[in-house]
């Protein structure tokens, strides 16, 4: 069943009048869990891009570190123990892009406080919306721009010389494992959104978010690192995402480095998402 | 005096809800913290400057920490304007410039504590002072006047525009500007588009008088340099504040 | 329209605006304003949400450059000489200026500060005001902590710390309980009648340019449309006025009736009313006259004119939301 303008219609009837239309009577459970999905992200996805504003410094900031990294750094790629590579631009490629993709990852429980904030979730709850697509239609328009970030961010790379040699496949395994990296983090931040109901809550973790990936190994590899610094970095799950996608990027496709890069996201959103269910209903009362 | 009043005002309002300086304080210690680990093995590159990482990063933590306490100071302004006490404010009788100088004044002070955080952090992971007690003045003018030159930049903005949402733009941009300068590495290790940038950049002077007592002895031609450059920055954006200010009543 | 009664030109003239004028862009929001306002007065700006009177208030009081016209208070010019104004003015905006995070002392202590009140002065002063208010008590909390009413009387005490012979209120009972705005009413009474200060008032309320004001002017989409006393511009609008409710299926017989009694004024949905010379000795007339006709009267009330009259009289609306 394909989800044809007219259920799209149909859906965000039902949530602006509250009550079902007839047609719904035959769309239930799950495909109308999948129309009120896609309604609410279609919504989500306008909401950004009505604030491109906001999606520009996510794209101009990270190129300008890999920039100025890139110039600076000429003389450090060659220490021993370095991995081995023409530029330093190879290198922050997958550190580039995940941190494009956080700027965004927290909006999806930024617009979740701002809507309980102002009373516009109260509305969304009586309609007959279960509460997965609630949380996923928002996610929903996060991902949507974080992926055309993402296929942005290659495209300049690649423009100044950067080079994958994993391929296409490489890529899309990168852009994916950033995409699902973004879910994670905006569930937790829904998380946050429904347990304080406050914006100026969930925007405190984006300056977490932007500090984390730092003590990665995103800039710098762990193995030149020492220290308690060391151990935070290994430890830190932003490592274990990227150092496979940059094994891809660097030394060529390998199963079991795609595996990983997409595993290690994959789990942390289901968790993440999860928790943002189960905060919700236990907010709601109900399921 | 009303600058003074002013300021005062702004160190009340910390001490009515400490949260205001809560980021002010922790962003650039973990700044610090975070370098310093990740980037810890750029003093084995040749020619860099020190053998000790915190010597070379706690100044440019410090001084990211004044351009957020800088835009901090302006945001009070903001806030001020968005609930109508600014009205109060303007009907002061006389020049309304101490007002201004009052919120610098206001800013310079409250960069002192994220400096006063980074070097303690700092020096609990060794920092060491080279050049003598005579460094932390270097450090601590140079904090000041960063936070004074990037309130006065944001009051500019705030006057203009009226909006919180207008103190981001000045944080990003005082964050590049301090980004696309000798923060990390040293003049000579960078080359291209991004040497030339660093060179006429007004911060890579201010970094070079702020940090010298921590590479070495403290020497006149490596101060002048950055006083000069924290009168210049220093002095444009209080005119361009000025001339915000003036303008806001049309 | 745009009758105006003058007020004595003397040179004790202290609030003075000759073809004010303040656009935005397109929108003109105040279209050529002429003011006399004489030292000791107190003044009423009467006028409904938009009509301009609070961008008059802050042309007048230097916080906003006017787009045409000159104004002066107390001789000096609003744009020239500025800080001259600010001197001598004490103003309370409409959002009451307060710093929610500083407390009742703090906030009339900075404002002295700025006025140039030596510290001992202003806490003799500011002890005086806050007690006056009634904020004594929460003068030492925060002013988050304050409600409405309270903020209202602190903008008031802020307003008054240098003494200032001038004093601008802009809609200073809104939002307002009864018992406050009573309060508020015997303050501007007694500042006015003991101290002589010249009190300019905005406000959307009646009762309040009524009670308060010595004269008032009515503005009306940015333009000045009556002033004078309230007693002479009421008995401009002459006589009271007769509203009758009658079934729709009577109305026209029932407003042929009536308007061979005096003119029709507006009225509400369902209802009509005319101006009534000699008030009540005709009432009995009027009813025999629509009995006669065959009209059912459901309800009848006799008024003395109003300054809502006079409103009306003036621009064809009524000031005070729904139809009488």
């Amino acid at each position: 069943m394909t989800c044809s303008p007219t259920r799209l219609a149909v859906a965000l009837r039902e949530l602006k009048s509250e009550r079902p239309t007839v047609s719904a009577g035959a769309a239930t459970g799950l495909r109308l869990a999948r129309v009120q999905t896609l309604a609410l992200t279609r919504r989500s996805v306008i909401s950004e891009w009505r604030q491109l504003g906001n999606v520009i410094p996510g794209i101009v900031f990270p190129l300008l570190l890999a920039a100025v990294y890139t110039h600076q750094f000429t003389r450090v790629i060659l220490l021993p123990g370095f991995p081995v590579v023409d530029s330093f631009l190879d290198f922050v490629l997958p550190a580039s892009l995940v941190q494009s993709v956080s700027f965004g990852a927290t909006e999806a429980g930024t617009e979740l406080a701002r809507d309980i904030e102002n009373g516009f979730f109260d509305r969304l709850r009586v309609s007959p919306c279960t509460r997965l697509p609630l949380l996923l239609g928002r996610l929903g328009g996060a991902v949507v721009v974080a992926a055309a970030k993402g296929v942005l961010i290659i495209a300049i790379f690649l423009l100044f010389g950067a080079e994958i040699a994993g391929g296409p496949a490489a890529a899309v395994v990168l852009v994916a494992a950033a995409v699902l990296l973004v879910i994670a983090i905006g569930g937790l931040g829904q998380v946050l959104a429904i347990i304080t109901g406050s914006q100026e809550a969930v925007n405190a973790t984006f300056p977490l978010v932007f500090t984390s990936i730092f003590m990665s190994s995103a800039f710098f590899p762990t193995n030149l690192m020492s220290g308690w610094f060391r151990e935070v970095a290994e430890a830190n799950p932003v490592t274990w995402i990227i150092d496979p996608v940059r094994r891809l990027i660097l030394d060529g496709w390998s199963w079991s480095d795609a595996g990983q890069a997409l595993a290690v996201p994959l789990v942390i959103s289901v968790v993440t998402v999860t928790m943002a269910v189960v905060a919700l209903n236990r907010k709601l009362g109900s399921s | 005096m009303v600058a003074s009043a002013i300021c005062g005002r702004g160190m009340r309002r910390i001490m009515a809800r400490p949260t205001l300086i809560m980021p002010v304080l922790l962003m650039p210690l973990i700044f610090v913290l975070s370098f310093t680990g990740a980037f810890g093995s750029l003093t084995r590159v040749e020619g860099y400057g020190t053998d000790n990482v915190f010597n070379w990063m706690a100044v440019y933590a410090a001084m990211q920490g004044a351009v957020f306490a800088g835009v901090g100071g302006a945001s009070t302004t903001a806030e001020d304007i968005e609930n109508g006490f600014f009205d109060r404010l303007l009907l002061t009788p006389g020049s309304r410039v101490p007002i201004l100088i009052g919120t610098m004044a206001y800013s310079a002070l409250r960069s002192t504590i994220p400096t006063t955080g980074v070097l303690l952090v700092s020096a609990l992971g060794g920092l060491r002072l080279p050049g003598g007690p005579l460094t932390l003045v270097t450090v601590y003018v140079a904090t000041a006047g960063i936070a004074s030159a990037f309130c006065l930049l944001g009051l500019a903005v705030v006057y203009r525009f009226r909006t919180m949402r207008s103190m981001i733009l000045i944080q990003v941009c005082g964050f590049s500007l301090m980004f696309l300068s000798t923060g990390q590495v040293p003049i000579h290790f960078m080359n291209g588009w991004l040497h030339a940038v660093a060179r006429v950049n007004p911060v890579t002077n201010v970094l070079r008088f702020a940090r010298q007592g921590f590479l070495g002895d403290l020497t006149w031609s490596m101060t002048w340099p950055g006083l000069v450059a924290l009168g210049a920055m220093v002095v444009t954006a209080g005119a361009l504040a000025v001339h915000q200010l003036r303008r806001l009543t049309g | 329209m745009g009758e105006t009664t003058r007020a004595r030109f003397d040179d004790d003239v202290v609030i003075e605006a000759s073809g004010l004028e303040r656009t935005f862009g397109e929108v003109v929001a105040v279209d050529g304003i002429d003011l006399a306002v004489t030292r000791g007065e107190v003044f009423g700006f009467l006028g409904p949400n938009g009509a301009g009177k609070s961008t008059t208030v802050r042309m007048l009081t230097t916080l906003l450059r006017p787009t045409g016209g000159t104004a002066r208070i107390d001789g000096h010019d609003v744009e020239k000489s500025a800080a001259a104004v600010r001197r001598i003015i004490g103003v309370a905006l409409q959002d009451a200026s307060i710093d929610p995070l500083m407390t009742g002392n703090e906030l009339i202590r900075l404002q002295a500060v700025l006025h140039g009140i030596s510290r001992s002065e202003s806490r003799s002063r500011g002890a005086e005001l806050l007690a006056r208010v009634g904020l004594a008590g929460a003068a030492g909390r925060r002013v988050a902590t304050y409600s409405g009413g309270m903020r209202r009387r602190l903008d008031l005490a802020l307003s008054l710390v240098h003494e200032p012979s001038i004093l601008f209120l802009d809609e200073p009972s809104a939002g307002l309980d009864p018992t406050s705005r009573l309060a508020l009413w015997e303050e501007v009474r007694r500042l006015n009648s003991e101290l002589g200060t010249t009190v300019f008032l905005t406000t959307q309320y009646l009762e309040e340019a009524d009670e308060l004001a010595g004269r008032i002017a009515i503005i009306d989409r940015g333009r000045l449309v009556r002033e004078g006393s309230p007693e002479d511009l009421k008995s401009m609008v002459g006589s009271p006025t007769l509203r009758v409710d009658v079934d729709p299926v009577f109305l026209e017989s029932a407003r042929r009736v009536l308007v061979g009694f005096g003119p029709e004024r507006p009225a509400r949905e369902g209802r009509l009313a005319i101006g009534l010379d000699e008030g009540a000795t005709r009432v009995a007339e009027v009813v025999r006259a629509l009995d006669d006709a065959g009209v059912t009267v459901s309800h009848l009330e006799l008024d003395a004119p109003s300054l809502d009259d006079v409103f009306a009289d003036a621009t064809g609306r009524r000031l005070e939301g729904a139809e009488k």
